[in-house]
């Protein structure tokens, strides 16, 4: 479904993604595992058209998106739940929604019900202003925002960040959830424990590139990743 | 003339002067809510919008409502321009390059003015007379009431359009987060264009009412309303579209009192010294908020 080829990014001087490559498959989950700074989220942001690789390919169903817009490429059916959830704090819960199908033209009241109904707790707040939601309704909203547009592949960028192990267990079950429902999951996370779990494959970043990959189980057995990820 | 009646003409033309300046202090933060830059060309699009009025009716012989009409649009495509030729190259640089780009339109602006105008003022050739609607002892002249009715309709419309529509959600998206709307599939270039149009729509209108008040246009029209409508949006709290509104309202009403009590010469300092007094008690303004972010 999606492959990214020899990615090379560059902040600046900087060279943050070197010679990566990796691909998703249909129905998959799949993670990628790294420490801060490792270069996972340039990924997810090189992916989703925000930032440009120099050298190699990104496709997703065949099709060559190195080049497209980042607004074009939600309407492929890739969609992104950013790093630190970045909803819009300023307005309301239902126009976060909005937002969310904003390819769609307007939003289809089915759609914004199938959300609450996986996550009740936003149909109680619709109409409040999203900056005054817990971090949690946060993350629920954020994900909520990405359904929206019917997306076939979801890439998460640290769902668990910042939150309380209760509601990381409830964020995990939701993917979980997602992906039997049909969606594709990329999942990037630093909480290489839930991931492993979860993935059926993942891949492992170090400093911008891939050292190692795997399934997930193989991955969490692996002495390396045991000692660098998983606390011994 | 009374106390109240002299107070009551001040308050009024206060309103209308005014309203002006919200029109004007709108589109300043709208642009600056939305491409985080301080466009100090926005006034000279008053000018434009005033001259291209006047070449409109005495050059091309059109009835003043169309004359208008193609002067908003005139300026919608002027202000699309100047942002896509001057400022969205400049989307990734330091705002002082921004700024200084935007001091530069300004200066470009009038002086393409002067070479197609000269450099003495030009008659705005439409004009509501200057007969008056007398209230009691109040007279209410017919171009404050045209002006006030106007600019009220065009906020109220404005401030719909949005809370309301699809594209209004879209501004509103891309000015708290220029990422995160592009990843929900807006397009944030043309959200910022389409911003631009709208605040050069409202500065035609401003140039229209500036023409029909004072009679006569000129080069450098537009920079002292500008100024005066940059402040206003600090005073209102940049970036706030009822802050703009507040604010404009709020200076021309404080420069009209200060011209009938304290002295015409003053009232600009006057008008400036209150902005200072404002950002000192609340830097934000008056409307301006910070939202802090929950992690």
């Amino acid at each position: 479904m999606l492959k990214v080829y020899n990615a090379n990014v560059y902040y600046g001087k900087i060279h943050a993604i070197k010679d990566v490559s990796f691909e998703v498959n249909d129905g998959e989950i799949v993670a990628l595992i790294g420490a801060n700074g490792a270069g996972k989220s340039t990924i997810l942001r090189t992916i989703s058209g925000l930032l440009r690789s120099r050298t190699g390919v990104i496709s997703m169903d065949g099709k060559n998106i190195s080049n497209t817009p980042a607004h074009k490429i939600v309407q492929m059916g890739l969609a992104q739940v950013p790093e630190g959830r970045r909803i819009f704090l300023q307005m309301t819960v239902m126009e976060n929604l909005e937002m969310g199908a904003f390819t769609k033209g307007k939003a289809d009241p089915a759609d914004i019900e199938s959300v609450f109904a996986q996550f009740p707790r936003l149909k109680e707040r619709r109409k409040q202003i999203a900056g005054t939601l817990s971090g949690g309704e946060q993350q629920m909203l954020a994900m909520g925002r990405a359904l929206m547009s019917h997306p076939r592949l979801m890439m998460l960028d640290e769902p668990s960040m910042g939150l309380a192990p209760i509601l990381v267990e409830q964020i995990f079950e939701i993917i979980g959830k997602l992906h039997r429902d049909g969606t594709t999951i990329l999942l990037v996370e630093q909480n290489a424990d839930m991931a492993l779990k979860i993935a059926n494959r993942a891949y492992i970043l170090e400093t911008g590139r891939v050292v190692l990959t795997g399934t997930g189980a193989e991955l969490a057995e692996s002495p390396a990743v045991k000692k660098a990820y998983l606390g011994g | 003339m009374g106390t109240i009646t002299k107070l009551l003409e001040s308050l009024l033309s206060g309103l209308s002067l005014g309203s002006i300046y919200a029109l004007i202090a709108l589109g300043y933060t709208m642009v600056y809510g939305i491409a985080k830059m301080l466009n100090f060309a926005h006034g000279d699009i008053i000018m434009a919008g005033a001259f291209s009025i006047i070449v409109f009716t005495a050059t091309c012989g059109l009835p003043p409502i169309v004359a208008i009409l193609l002067g908003i649009v005139f300026c919608m495509l002027l202000g699309v321009t100047v942002e896509f030729l001057a400022y969205r190259p400049l989307r990734k640089a330091s705002p002082l390059a921004v700024l200084i780009t935007a001091i530069g339109v300004s200066y470009l602006l009038q002086n393409v003015a002067q070479l197609l105008f000269g450099t003495s003022d030009t008659e705005f050739p439409i004009s509501v007379g200057n007969s008056a609607l007398a209230l009691g002892s109040v007279s209410v002249k017919y171009s404050v009431l045209l002006t006030v009715a106007v600019t009220g309709a065009i906020m109220i419309i404005l401030t719909l359009f949005i809370s309301k529509s699809r594209t209004g959600k879209a501004m509103r998206a891309v000015s708290e987060d220029k990422d995160a709307a592009e990843l929900m599939g807006i397009n944030v270039n043309r959200t910022i264009s389409v911003t631009f149009a709208i605040g050069s729509a409202l500065a035609a209108v401003a140039g229209l009412f500036y023409g029909m008040a004072y009679h006569y246009v000129g080069a450098t029209t537009g920079a002292m309303p500008g100024i005066k409508a940059f402040v206003a949006a600090v005073f209102g709290g940049i970036g706030s579209i009822p802050g703009a509104m507040l604010g404009g309202i709020l200076l021309g009403i404080i420069e009209k009192l200060a011209q009938t009590y304290i002295s015409t010469e003053l009232s600009d300092a006057i008008v400036f010294g209150v902005l200072i007094l404002v950002l000192i008690v609340k830097p934000t303004g008056l409307l301006g908020k910070k939202i802090s972010e929950k992690v």
